[in-house]
């Protein structure tokens, strides 16, 4: 098979899988749509795989499939990009998205929305393939939209619950202000460069690094810190990061395998997928990297912040996720684009690892996802236990896991970085080590060690938790306590967890080998190897990468060398201190909240994003929309348009109809007249 | 070879055409069978042969024959393909609709619509005015016959006298104003003519005089206001399967003579046409979007909704040639052959839908007839509303691109002015075609029967209506085949 | 050339006159003969341009055949042409405006050097060819193409005429052998069950026989 074919395979497999699937999602059998997409994205994987061995055997490609349209003197086509970048992503998206559809069929077993779930998340894995394989920035637009709507679709998966529908529209309303600024991007290279094609783009740059526009007045702004800032915009919204990071909290309404799926291993991390690609245009404007780090700093730090204090055991990984971009996207803000890849990529294995094992932990509790209702878990479901162990030290960075590479790695470069705001950035990863290690191990040794919480105080406990977390409408809203669901969640009383059938736990293994070892094997070639030379461009003004290679002396002597370093104690002291909070005693957790109430209250409530966002947007929005209507609607759009028209139809067709008789003479003589008038008007004209 | 011969192999799908049109109305004779089977499987094969010659004497160069009064080109070959396929699925469509209706049911059903197809297909290939007008000539007899063969109906009779004596006027003015051209001139040949303007020795008084009657003409035929009289009733008024064969495949021809003449003929004379076709053009797309809206009558309503589309893709004809520079030529003409092949597209389906609900002693013409369509069949209800959309101008379906390369070699021509019009005016019949929809999917139905069509006519229908959704987003395979075309034979 | 430029004033005079009189004249025959007789004058004018072919086919054809056939047409269906005609009058002035305002311009246009009577000898070969001859030429070997098309189009008006008109006669006794063979009885017998319980004395199904189609005729 020649390879343009393999190539196409890749994204069609699963999209044929979805096509079947979802057309006879209400006729066919379970087996038929679960067999159907799992055969389509293992397709996929065998060819993925078969491409990264062809691209590292030196064969890359880039080229148009197809033109798909033309207008003027803009072809806008669709075609593949295939190289070391793309083919590690397509490796990642389709393995990890395999694993998840065999966890599913576990997950979702007695779910009526069986068939439509697996119909979903293999729609989800073409356009993430079509996302990360394309060349030009239009498809890589289709590609982002398209995740876009599916995970939509997920998140309102369960459409009968209020809750699920109120994050599924802000998901889309955050999206959406991301996606303006993102073709604001889009737009603003389209009229530079006068192409969307990335190598013909990225050719040009360096001839537009000092043009200067006019946004305002006269004043004057790099073109490449606009273009990058807008297009990074697009990457906050989809990447999650301060502020359009609300709604990726709220997307725990959706079923935990696209948690991992899409809100944790690959579409959220699209965005820094996009700012890789995009580094020869990044690289251009310090300014924007500047941007970049602090946003992602602040995401890194504050978003940790946040998970230390959450119950629920998904939002708890949710927030994790969202400090992990935090933390790839301030290695893209220091130019050390190979290393936010590094880091995404063992993210993607120990996070999906994480969410699929909460997952396990959910289907062990009959669906219920208060860790204060847990505790001894690891007696009954010990490959659970011992997995999401793996996925928590890999997560925290323990040395030797494949986390420990990527995430030091990233503290690294900060460290070597001197662009501004990098202070702050180093302060921030660095102190984001021991609020990591807190949440999830606070959230590790709740669930599975310590006293047997299930069988006293199950049913009231959720009741109080649900109490307890309902501050304000919206924040009801955004919390998810599945206990009080129409089904009735939770374990009755004298039931026992039970470890989860073997599609679960399958990939939970699958995940965990990843987790542990493609640090210790890739950091070499990725980092510093010859991977990515060629495909992400080295940033010459900041020597970062450069710096960090004179320092690195293989993967074993970075873990020895750790044990001098601050994050690691810092870790260590993030275990100890939990340990010694929810195993010793207890009771401090609480006391501590009690004291710095204003501070536990500022977080509980998120920083009140959700209140800002939802008084001055969601409130201004409502009271322009209502000027809008009585003064926009009833006058213009209503009284001038609406009104007019009808009336202009009204008088044309009876103009019309009296033209229109049916006598043959009258019709005749129209046309005399129209040729006697066209004779008359040329006659005298010319 | 004897250059009669060659001649003969150039122009083989004509020759094919009509020996077999001649073949079949003889054996037609012997065919007991009252629903004429084998007559109809004797057409479809003409039809494809005729296709295959075509295809085989292609040359992808401009060849003449005939003594020049023939051509053949990749323009005309390609439309002559899209031609053969019309003409098949409208035989398609028409087969269940006739053989409910005695009158229709007969040998010479099919015999006149090859004759017609022939006279398209010497329209498309005519390079000599004689020939264009006897193609003409051909076209309208057999399709006048055809509207009146439903003859105890009255509203059909009526339509076929006033289609006919309207085209015998038409006739007579495009005949008029060629005796101008000629007068002029001194030539019929269009590629002399085009020298003759190039030499300046003719008198541009008589020229314009006869362009005005040229233009008038060739405005019946693809009737645009004030020419347009005659649509709304012999769409209403014909059979719907004649309807639907009005409705596509003569527009086809129509444009390529219009192509022909103006364009090959009388390029210098360009800013006069195109003045004049701006007029028909704005009038068009007014009258056509504006009196759409309130009719009730489903074909009539499609009749107007064809009258805008003239318009549409005369405006792609107006923008070629931008003060003298023909730079932009080649991109608005084949815009506007897009248009064409696209509308066609999606009138026989329209047409085929109608024929779908209709069955003996019911048209199912109305608007009210389409009402909770989704109720009764959901798959044609969806075809129906891809057809509409489509034809509204809704992305990503055949009809936005149609309209949107019209629009933007308008655009590129800086009369911008003229594309918010034309966008405005799709936007008020954006109107009409979406009250089709809504009465499918929001209203109860009153005609609650099984829809019953044969299996054939179903399954090209749904392909049909896929094709519609299908190239609307991979356009772009019909529109470098529209501007190659173009490229290679202007 | 004195006496042909006088001759084709008053033919031309006549055949605008007659034209005239054919749109206007109440009765449909007047009418009709006033066609007739423009088709005549139309000849004679083209005999006097030596197209003598052109003026007797024009002649033969149309005053012979075809205008013979309309007369038969109009004097058979008596068609109340008044009727057909009415608001003739009121339609007139507007009518008549445009058609003068289109005589004028027409006439202005045409006025021009090139459509003015010059007097060119024909060509020294053709002077003395026959007519006939070489528009037979010219039919059979330039223009073939158009001849054959051209005949296609009468074809299809033979087509469309019987197709209008011919209803098959209904007065044949023809017989069709296989019908009558083909027959069955349940054709020709149909069986009507009926009730048996009635207020008077029942009577048993006593079908009439109906003669089948094919046994009739």
């Amino acid at each position: 098979m020649d390879m343009k074919s393999l190539y196409l395979t890749v994204p069609l497999a699963p999209l044929v899988g979805a096509a079947l699937a979802g057309f006879t999602c209400r006729v066919a059998p379970r087996w038929f749509s679960a067999g159907v997409t799992i055969l389509g994205v293992a397709i996929s994987l065998v060819a993925s795989l078969l491409v990264l061995q062809d691209v590292l055997a030196g064969h890359t490609f880039y080229g148009n499939l197809y033109t798909w349209a033309t207008s003027g003197n803009y072809t806008f086509s669709v075609g593949f990009q295939i190289d070391t970048l793309t083919a590690m992503m397509m490796c990642v998206v389709t393995s990890v998205s395999l694993l998840v559809h065999i966890y599913t069929i576990g997950y979702m077993s007695d779910d009526d929305g069986f068939r439509r779930f697996f119909s979903y998340i293999s729609l989800f894995t073409f356009s993430m393939l079509m996302l990360v394989m394309s060349n030009n920035f239009l498809q890589l637009f289709f590609g982002w939209e398209a995740v876009g709507l599916v995970s939509y679709l997920l998140i309102g998966f369960y459409m009968n619950r209020d809750t699920a529908i109120f994050a599924n529209l802000k998901a889309f309303l955050v999206n959406r202000v991301g996606d303006f600024g993102f073709i604001l991007g889009i737009g603003l290279v389209l009229a530079y460069f006068g192409t969307l094609d990335y190598k013909t783009v990225f050719d040009a740059a360096p001839s537009l690094a000092d043009k200067t526009i006019n946004l305002v007045g006269s004043a004057e702004w790099s073109l490449m810190t606009v273009t990058c800032i807008c297009l990074f915009i697009g990457a906050m919204g989809k990447s999650a990061q301060v502020p359009l990071h609300v709604w990726l909290p709220d997307s725990m309404e959706g079923p935990t395998p696209i948690s991992a799926l899409i809100h944790a291993a690959t579409m959220v991390t699209a965005g820094i997928f996009m700012v890789a690609r995009c580094s020869p245009l990044f690289n251009l404007s310090p300014t924007a990297l500047s941007f970049v780090l602090i946003i992602g700093a602040t995401t890194a730090l504050f978003m940790g912040f946040l998970g230390m204090i959450q119950n629920d055991i998904k939002r708890i990984v949710a927030y994790s996720t969202l400090s992990q971009l935090g933390y790839m996207t301030v290695a893209l803000g220091v130019a050390a684009y190979p290393i936010a890849i590094f880091h995404l990529m063992t993210h993607a294995f120990f996070k999906a690892l994480l969410f699929l094992g909460a997952g396990s932990v959910i289907i062990g509790m009959h669906h219920d996802q208060d860790i204060r209702n847990m505790g001894g878990l690891w007696k009954y479901m010990p490959i659970t236990w011992i997995t999401t162990l793996i996925g928590s030290l890999s997560l925290i960075a323990f040395p030797f896991f494949s986390g420990f590479y990527s995430k030091d790695s990233i503290i690294e470069a900060v460290h070597f970085s001197n662009i501004p705001g990098s202070g702050y950035a180093l302060f921030a990863v660095t102190a984001s080590v021991f609020v990591t290690t807190y949440y999830t191990f606070r959230s590790y040794f709740i669930v599975f060690h310590g006293p047997e919480r299930w069988n006293d105080a199950a049913h009231v406990a959720a009741a109080h938790a649900h109490d307890d977390h309902a501050h304000d409408a919206q924040d009801a809203h955004g919390h998810d306590d599945h206990g009080h669901e129409e089904h009735h969640h939770g374990l009755q009383p004298g039931d026992k967890p039970h470890e989860s059938p073997w599609v679960v736990t399958f990939p939970l293994i699958m995940l965990a080998i990843p987790s542990v070892i493609i640090g210790y094997f890739a950091i070499d070639p990725m980092l510093y190897g010859s991977f990515f030379d060629g495909v992400i461009a080295v940033n010459k003004g900041m020597p970062v990468m450069a710096n960090m290679e004179e320092e690195f002396h293989g993967p074993l002597a970075m873990a020895i060398h750790s044990i001098q370093t601050v994050p690691f104690w810092l870790m260590m002291a993030g275990i100890v201190v939990t340990y010694y909070f929810y195993m010793v005693k207890p009771s401090i957790p609480d006391a501590l909240a009690k004291k710095f109430s204003g501070i536990y209250k500022l977080m509980d409530n998120k920083y009140y994003f959700d209140a800002f966002n939802m008084a001055v947007f969601a409130g201004g929005a409502r009271k322009l929309g209502a000027f809008l209507n009585r003064f926009g609607e009833a006058t213009i759009i209503d009284g001038f348009f609406v009104n007019g028209s009808a009336k202009l139809v009204g008088v044309v067709a009876g103009i019309v109809r009296h033209f229109q008789t049916g006598y043959l003479y009258q019709y005749a003589f129209t046309m005399i007249i129209g040729v006697f008038a066209l004779l008359t008007l040329w006659f005298f004209t010319t | 070879m004897n250059p009669y011969v060659l001649d003969l192999i150039t122009a083989s799908p004509e020759v094919l055409v009509l020996a077999m049109g001649c073949l079949i109305l003889i054996l037609d004779l012997f065919v007991k069978d009252p629903s004429h089977t084998s007559t109809f499987v004797l057409t479809m094969l003409t039809l494809v042969g005729a296709a295959i010659l075509t295809l085989f004497t292609s040359t992808g160069e401009v060849v003449y024959a005939f003594n020049g009064l023939y051509v053949d080109d990749l323009m005309g070959d390609l439309l002559k393909l899209v031609l053969y396929l019309t003409a098949i699925v409208t035989l398609f469509y028409a087969r269940p609709y006739i053989l409910q209706r005695p009158d229709l049911r007969r040998g010479e059903f099919y015999v006149l619509m090859l004759f017609a197809t022939l006279g398209m297909m010497v329209m498309i290939s005519a390079n000599h005015l004689l020939t264009i007008y006897l193609g003409i000539e051909l076209l309208s007899l057999s399709v006048y016959a055809l509207v009146a063969m439903n003859r105890d109906s009255v509203a059909s009779t009526e339509a076929a006298m006033k289609y006919f004596v309207l085209g015998a006027l038409a006739s007579g003015l495009l005949l008029y104003g060629m005796s101008m051209i000629y007068g002029a001139t001194g030539t019929l040949s269009i590629p002399e003519i085009s020298d003759a303007l190039v030499a300046n020795a003719s008198n541009p008084t008589i020229l314009i005089f006869g362009l005005v009657f040229i233009v008038s003409g060739l405005a019946f035929k693809l009737g645009v206001v004030p020419f347009h009289m005659w649509v709304p009733d012999v769409y209403q008024g014909a059979p719907t399967a004649i309807t639907m064969l009005i409705g596509g495949a003569p527009k086809l021809a129509a444009f390529a003579i219009t192509m022909r003449l103006l364009v090959s003929g009388l390029l210098l004379l360009a800013p006069d046409w195109q003045g004049m076709l701006l007029i028909l053009a704005v009038l068009s797309l007014a009258i056509g979007n504006l009196a759409a809206i309130p009719q009730t009558n489903i074909k009539r309503m499609l009749a107007y909704s064809t009258i805008s589309h003239m318009g549409f893709v005369l405006l792609g004809i107006v923008v070629g040639v931008v003060g003298g520079d023909a730079r932009f030529a080649l991109n608005a003409y084949s815009s506007s052959m897009f248009y064409v092949v696209s509308y066609v597209m999606m009138s026989v389906a329209a047409f085929g839908v109608i024929i779908l609900l209709s069955r003996a002693g019911f048209e199912a013409d109305r608007i009210d007839d389409f009402k909770g369509l989704n109720k009764r069949s959901p798959w044609f209800a969806a075809v129906m509303m891809m057809i509409m959309f489509s034809m509204a101008g809704v992305p990503f379906f055949i009809g936005f691109f149609a309209k949107f390369s019209i629009l933007q070699a308008v655009v590129a021509s800086g009369q911008i002015g003229l594309a918010i019009y034309a966008v405005l005016m799709s936007l008020i019949g954006a109107f009409y075609y979406l009250r089709i929809v809504k009465v499918m999917y929001f209203d109860e139905p009153i005609d609650e029967s099984p829809i019953v069509a044969p299996m054939d006519m179903r399954v090209l229908l749904s392909i049909n209506g896929l094709a519609i959704a299908l190239f609307g987003l991979f356009p772009q395979t019909i529109m470098s085949l529209c501007a190659f075309s173009l490229l290679r034979s202007l | 050339m004195e006496f042909k430029l006088i001759l084709f004033y008053v033919l031309s005079a006549i055949l605008v006159g007659s034209s005239l009189g054919v749109i206007t004249s109440r009765n449909p025959v007047n009418a009709a003969m006033f066609l007739v007789l423009s088709f005549f004058t139309a000849g004679a004018v083209w005999m006097l341009a030596q197209a003598e072919f052109l003026a007797i086919v024009l002649i033969l054809v149309y005053v012979g055949a075809v205008m013979v056939l309309f007369l038969f047409v109009v004097m058979m269906l008596d068609i109340n042409f008044d009727r057909l005609r009415q608001g003739f009058w009121s339609y007139l002035p507007l009518g008549a405006l445009i058609g003068i305002l289109m005589i004028l311009e027409m006439s202005i246009v045409l006025g021009g050097q090139y459509f003015q009577v010059l007097d060119t000898p024909l060509p020294p070969e053709l002077a003395n060819s026959s007519n006939t001859k070489d528009l037979g030429l010219l039919l059979y070997t330039q223009y073939t193409y158009p001849d054959q098309v051209a005949a296609a189009i009468l074809l299809v008006a033979i087509i469309a005429a019987i197709i209008l008109t011919y209803r098959g006669r209904k007065d044949t006794k023809r017989q069709v052998i296989a019908d009558q063979v083909a027959v069955k009885a349940a054709d020709r017998l149909r069986v009507v069950k009926m009730d048996a319980v009635k207020p008077q004395p029942a009577v048993t199904a006593a079908p009439e026989s109906e003669a089948g189609d094919g046994a009739a005729k």
